[in-house]
């Protein structure tokens, strides 16, 4: 180890995290665009050319605002909450590779901070970490809403966590390793999409609930508990919450990117290796358009049906793949073509599930109570 | 009509003997009942004449006579005309007997008249304060009750401009001057207590679910007066065991500015746009409502052209309210706007049209006794056929088609918050509320006004009466006004619009009126007393936004904390109109 890998590391680490502060400030600004042309408005045009420059209007009100502690409130909790759910946002892409591998200055310097090889349990274990920081918000506040938002979203991530694991079983099966450079690698010919399409999904909504996004936003509810568990927050330490919840977003993207979409691989990488990057931003900026998109067009799911979803539909359909991948990779040992099996077996055992689901949960549950409730009969 | 009051009155007064007696009082209708009777008469008119819905109920102070008169309107859910009961109390000892045990929907209508009037209504089961704050000294709508910076009895003031200046009450009169507190009381150190009061009222309520081991506490959750979804500033105090709602209790008066109190004041012109002011997104059918109560009064009746446009306002403004409501709905449900700024949009090219015949958006102040204020301004008419005809019909089937069958919808709104029809009856539920409720009861056709009977027009109802159902009401009631609407622009005849030369000052004879209309929230009554002043001597509004909400508890109970917002979204209530 020397001095000049800790100075890599150093380097790498500060551009990340200064690259994410920057990201998050724009991602704000994409969002709002993105759902004013969806909801047939502007969006926000004033500040600067074409309101390019309403992110930093927007941090400068956010520092410069009054910072409220409730009287009441646990005050040393209520200023940690803050903190520890903003770190595990900024420091979960450390595994994610940007891009191939480059000699620069003589040094072989790879495209991630650390590529551990146990980058899928990292990712997975950081991931569990922010939501103390939102329990103890909820708890710290001293407040009945910011309490039901602190219990729903313990139990809501909990819950979808393990739909999440099941998703990230998948990819790792598939590459044989847990470190994020080999998964990529080995979707050098075919994305894991391809052959994971119910894994993908499993994963896609599973995010949604674990960064508290539309439809799953209920710890932070609006329309029923006000702000949810940062209601008490203002000034500074809600930029945080906001900020931990916008790079979270970012991240699952990369993760989701990564694991499923081919990473930074795409056409010319191997010739020319500053296309990765660019291959990965324009990934990423598209799956985050996916999030934005479900957020303008979907209302909330109830909290009870969404446990039930998650716990009923989600978890045993993450279960069933992960199950088909596991026999459809052994039998491809022995038969080429029997990778194929996995996509086909994983979407009919989404059908089957999707189709016993109706009678249970959703639509089907709600009709069936109406049915009895017809005054005409 | 008159036929059949004649053979009801006989009815009535042989039916029950010494307790009912015609109210034969110039320019007044209805019977006069002995208090201590009431309950006996309501009952019995209740079971055997089919008098099932109590619409409205309220207090008259009659100083001068030194009495008070709680008044009744029933009505035969099945339709027709009204039954008005008047009961006469002392002055000096105003009690009646409550009709909340016959009536369930009187409760908030009685704690309003306790609260304004004083009258006690005994075996109200939670007569406190409901518009006024809990420390409030004396009942504002009696006739000796002062205001602070009080002037004159009357508006126009004559003093305004005694030597050609203006000086202003406020300059005049210190502060403190008539403002009356009760013996000790100092607003500085003052602690409501009605808080205290109110909490009681939610009762100690039974632990749910004892046989599990598991022991949960019951948390007292207020949501409002500052919340996102109660639309305003509106409060509900639930008791919540986890997220499930076991006891509920609506606060209100936040508003509150004793509309009625000024309408009293005011001349019967003024109120015109007062009335706008009361549901601020439908300020052209509140016109239509006060102008129906006047012109009863006056006994004119307006010009054919001006019934048709009148009747063109109406429809184009329950369509606005309706696509409010839907909107702010599923806002409620947790759509991130794009339905409601969708449904803005159509919203906006009606007030398009109403800000070309009135000169405003939303208060409009349009309607005149006898007439309307202006006529159609050149091409404003093919633009209403236009939005008519071709846009509105394709832009609700548009949102039929993106919402209606939105699984997350039906899964959050099926099922919820279910209102029985006999329940919906006996709470004075009206409008979208109780047709969703599946009793097919609109004034429109129960009781026609205007010139409603000339159109062809369904009574739109569905059958389950939960959330769903008054979401789907509502569409179904934009499409009924939208055949309404191309009757009227196709038959709409030419002629004058005004009755006569249009007036500052009306002359209104003495007696009594209660204009009623189908407004987009329900039925919008305006109870008037003249007393051929310039003045009106009571000006009630029965406002339809404030009954529907003795439906919120009844509905919200069992369910959960997220399905009491998209409940009280679905009732569609207007804080303008329920503090008044």
């Amino acid at each position: 180890m020397d001095a000049g890998l800790i100075l890599e590391w150093v380097i790498k680490s500060l551009l990340m995290v200064f690259g994410l502060l920057g990201a998050f400030a724009y991602l704000t600004l994409y969002e709002r665009k993105a759902l004013a042309r969806i909801q047939a408005r502007v969006g926000p045009n004033r500040a600067g050319p074409g309101g390019w420059l309403q992110p930093i209007a927007d941090a400068v009100k956010l520092i410069f605002k009054e910072e409220l502690i409730p009287s009441s409130a646990f005050r040393l909790v209520f200023i940690l909450a803050p903190v520890i759910t903003v770190v595990p946002a900024l420091i979960i892409l450390a595994v994610v590779p940007f891009g191939p591998d480059v000699i620069l200055f003589g040094r072989r310097i790879s495209m991630s901070v650390a590529d551990v090889n146990v980058g899928v349990l990292y990712i997975m274990a950081i991931a569990s970490i922010s939501v103390y920081g939102i329990v103890l918000a909820g708890w710290s506040s001293n407040n009945k809403y910011a309490m039901l938002g602190g219990i729903r979203s313990s139990a809501q991530m909990i819950s979808y966590e393990l739909a999440l694991g099941m998703a990230f079983i998948g990819p790792v099966l598939l590459a044989g390793s847990m470190s994020l450079m080999d998964i990529v690698e080995a979707q050098r010919k075919v994305w894991f999409v391809v052959y994971q399409p119910v894994g993908a999904f499993v994963f896609w909504i599973a995010t949604l609930a674990e960064v508290n996004r539309a439809p799953f936003d209920m710890p932070e509810a609006e329309q029923e508990l006000t702000a949810g568990y940062h209601t008490e927050y203002s000034g500074l330490k809600f930029s945080l919450f906001f900020m931990a919840e916008y790079i979270k977003m970012i991240a699952v993207s990369a993760i989701a990117a990564t694991l499923f979409f081919g990473g930074f691989r795409g056409p010319f990488v191997d010739a020319l290796p500053w296309m990765g990057p660019i291959y990965f931003f324009v990934k990423v900026v598209v799956l985050l358009f996916g999030m934005i998109w479900v957020r303008a067009t979907l209302p909330r799911i109830r909290y009870d049906r969404l446990m039930s979803f998650g716990w009923k539909i989600l978890f045993p359909l993450g279960l069933l793949n992960v199950f088909i991948t596991a026999v459809g990779i052994v039998l491809a040992d022995t038969f080429r073509y029997a990778i194929w099996l996995i996509p086909v077996a994983s979407l009919s055992a989404f059908w089957a599930v999707a189709w016993l689901a109706r009678g249970s949960v959703g639509t089907g549950e709600a009709s069936q109570v109406r049915r009895r409730l017809s005054f005409n009969d | 009509m008159s036929e059949q009051t004649v053979t009801r009155t006989l009815d009535l007064a042989e039916r029950f003997p010494g307790a009912v007696t015609p109210d034969e009082r110039p320019g007044y209708e209805g019977y006069l009942v002995q208090p201590g009777r009431l309950l006996e008469v309501t009952t019995a008119l209740r079971d055997e004449l089919g008098f099932d819905y109590l619409s409205s109920v309220t207090g008259v102070d009659y100083l001068p006579e030194g009495k008070m008169e709680v008044v009744y309107h029933l009505y035969q859910s099945v339709g027709g005309s009204a039954l008005v009961l008047k009961a006469q109390i002392p002055r000096d000892d105003p009690r009646a007997p409550s009709l909340v045990p016959v009536f369930p929907g009187a409760e908030l209508q009685e704690r309003e008249a306790y609260d304004l009037l004083g009258i006690r209504f005994e075996g109200h089961p939670d007569l406190r304060r409901i518009l006024m704050w809990e420390g409030f000294e004396g009942h504002p709508l009696r006739k000796d009750w002062r205001e602070p910076y009080y002037e004159e009895d009357a508006k126009p003031f004559k003093s305004r401009w005694p030597e050609g200046h203006v000086w202003r009450a406020e300059d005049k009169n210190p502060f403190h001057k008539n403002v009356s507190y009760p013996a000790g009381f100092n607003p500085e150190t003052w602690v409501p207590e009605g808080d205290a009061a109110l909490y009681a009222a939610l009762g100690k309520v039974e632990q749910r679910g004892a046989s599990t081991t598991m022991k949960t506490d019951q948390v007292i959750v207020n949501l409002g007066p500052q919340h996102p979804s109660t639309h305003g500033v509106f409060r509900m105090v639930v008791t919540l065991d986890g997220e499930t709602v076991v006891a509920l209790k609506p606060v209100m008066g936040y508003l509150h500015r004793n509309h009625e109190k000024i309408g009293e004041r005011n001349t019967y012109l003024q109120n015109m746009p007062f009335t706008d002011r009361l549901d601020y997104f439908c300020s052209m059918s509140n016109n239509f409502g006060y102008a129906l109560a006047v012109e009863k009064l006056m006994g004119v009746k307006p010009p054919e052209r001006c019934e048709y446009i009148r009747v063109i306002m109406a429809e184009l403004t329950r369509i606005v309210n309706h696509l409010l409501a839907i909107g702010f709905l599923l806002n409620d449900l947790g759509a991130y706007f794009t339905p409601l700024i969708y449904a803005f949009e159509e919203r906006e090219l009606i007030l398009d049209v109403f800000e070309a015949v009135s000169g405003s958006r939303m208060m409009c102040n349009y309607f005149r006794f006898g007439g309307v204020a202006r006529d159609f301004p050149e091409g404003v008419l093919e633009r209403v056929r236009d939005l008519v005809y071709e846009r509105l019909p394709r832009k609700i089937d548009e949102l039929d088609l993106y919402l209606t069958n939105n699984d997350i919808i039906r899964m959050r709104a099926e099922g919820v918050g279910v209102l029985r029809p006999e329940q919906a009856i006996a709470l004075s539920a009206v409008g979208p509320v109780l047709r969703g409720s599946g009793v097919p009861y609109d004034v429109r056709r129960a009781d026609p006004y205007s010139i409603y009977e000339r159109f062809d027009f369904d009574v739109a109802v569905r059958y389950h009466g939960d959330v769903y159902d008054r979401y789907l009401i509502r569409l179904d009631e934009i499409r009924q006004s939208l055949r309404i609407l191309q009757q009227a622009v196709r038959d709409i005849p030419d002629g004058p619009i005004q009755e006569g030369k249009p007036q500052y000052q009306v002359r209104v004879p003495a007696g009594e009126a209660y204009g009623r209309v189908e407004g987009p929230k329900g039925e919008l009554g305006y109870y008037v007393i003249s007393n051929g002043k310039p003045n009106p001597w009571r000006y009630h509004v029965r406002a339809p936004s404030f009954i529907n909400l003795t439906t919120l508890e009844p509905m919200a109970l069992g369910n959960k904390i997220a399905d009491v917002v998209i409940i009280l979204g679905s009732i569609d209530i207007v804080l303008g109109e329920v503090d008044r």
